[in-house]
């Protein structure tokens, strides 16, 4: 039960990378889950699913530049040491 | 009793004689065993100055990160998690075994800050699940080599395992609070307190386990799953769920639900994690 921290590492850039690949024009306003789709009122807690579609849309926008810079880390990283 | 606003005691003004005595450069506190050349070389004005110098650098390295470390560990915060006392952690460690008794587990407050673990046996602290943590390595490398199995990198593995688990509790944990919209005061140390409770029980389990074989760690295990899914249950309902709830007035509503959902859900991990970090440890 090799688990480690590294592993947890690398399953965590795995993820934020796949929510960041997620496009908004093609994907995600053809399931209803654009950013514009998801306003609810005022006033009223967000459910579940805008609560969601806000955490998407700011992984897209804040973690742009730096998964470009720790996914060129663990390329070179990985192919140097495997 | 002390001032509950004082987390531990007061024993500055000891050190602070006994540095003063020190602090004062070329000052003849080395060891009677100093030779004559190196009184000599303490004696020669520059070396003095140097050391005045270097001594009121390191004065001040000291000042600069004393000032900052605040920025990136809460050290004052942290203190508040390891106030505690023997009395403290013997009942509290009778409360993860046995928490059907306990009537009230609400946490103390005083004029708006809880009150430190010394004081409240329901407060979360950090001291007992940093020892479990360490005992369960140690205890999981002594299960490991009554087997054979020993060789001391398995040491490091199964710690930064435990560790790894840990932070994907909490990062799991952390996520689904926010996705739930709560408005708790429950903090990521608190939270990682209360997750370092179960390795109680897995300390527990695995000494049984080696002391009488698979039943007795079956027996111990399923006792220490119960108990902490209990204790987790009474402890995370007061934390998640809205004031009303808490009180045992059935949930009402979505979104208390979804909180109810939440809190099962985080205890019933408990048990699972507790029984798949040990049970290859003990054949």
């Amino acid at each position: 039960m090799a688990f480690t921290l590294y592993s947890l590492l690398q399953a965590a850039l795995l993820c934020v990378n796949a929510i960041a690949v997620l496009h908004e024009e093609r994907f995600l306003k053809n399931i209803g889950w654009g950013t514009d789709q998801g306003i609810g009122g005022f006033g009223e807690e967000p459910g579940i699913k805008s609560q969601l579609m806000n955490l998407i849309r700011s992984v897209r926008t804040v973690m742009r530049v730096p998964l470009i810079i720790v996914n060129s880390i663990a390329i070179v990283l990985l192919l140097l040491f495997g | 009793m002390a001032d509950p606003h004082q987390l531990f005691d007061d024993t500055s003004s000891a050190q602070n004689r006994g540095y003063g005595a020190q602090r004062a450069p070329g000052s003849l506190g080395y060891p009677a065993a100093s030779t004559l050349p190196q009184a000599a070389f303490l004696a020669d004005p520059m070396s003095n100055m140097a050391m005045a110098y270097g001594s009121s650098l390191a004065a001040q390295g000291k000042e600069l990160v004393d000032k900052n470390i605040d920025r990136f560990i809460p050290v004052t915060k942290l203190k508040y998690y390891f106030a505690v006392d023997t009395l403290y952690v013997g009942k509290k460690l009778g409360l993860l075994f046995f928490p059907y008794l306990h009537q009230d587990w609400e946490v103390q407050y005083q004029q708006d800050t809880p009150v430190a673990p010394r004081f409240d046996v329901n407060a979360p602290d950090l001291y007992i699940p940093a020892m479990a943590f360490i005992t369960y390595v140690l205890v999981a490398g002594l299960a490991l080599g009554t087997q054979d199995r020993f060789s001391p990198d398995l040491l490091g593995l199964q710690a930064s395992s435990a560790l790894a688990w840990l932070t994907l509790e909490v990062l799991a944990i952390l996520l689904s609070l926010y996705l739930v919209t709560v408005n708790t005061d429950l903090t990521t140390i608190d939270l990682v307190a209360f997750l370092g409770y179960k390795y109680v029980g897995m300390i527990g389990g695995i000494l049984m386990g080696l002391l009488f074989g698979k039943i007795g760690y079956y027996v111990v295990l399923g006792w220490c799953c119960v108990s902490i899914f209990v204790f987790m249950i009474r402890t995370l309902r007061l934390k998640i769920l809205a004031e009303a709830a808490a009180e045992g007035v059935p949930v009402r509503g979505a979104r208390n639900q979804l909180r109810m959902y939440l809190t099962m859900a985080v205890a019933a991990t408990q048990p699972l994690l507790m029984y798949w970090l040990t049970f290859h440890l003990v054949r």
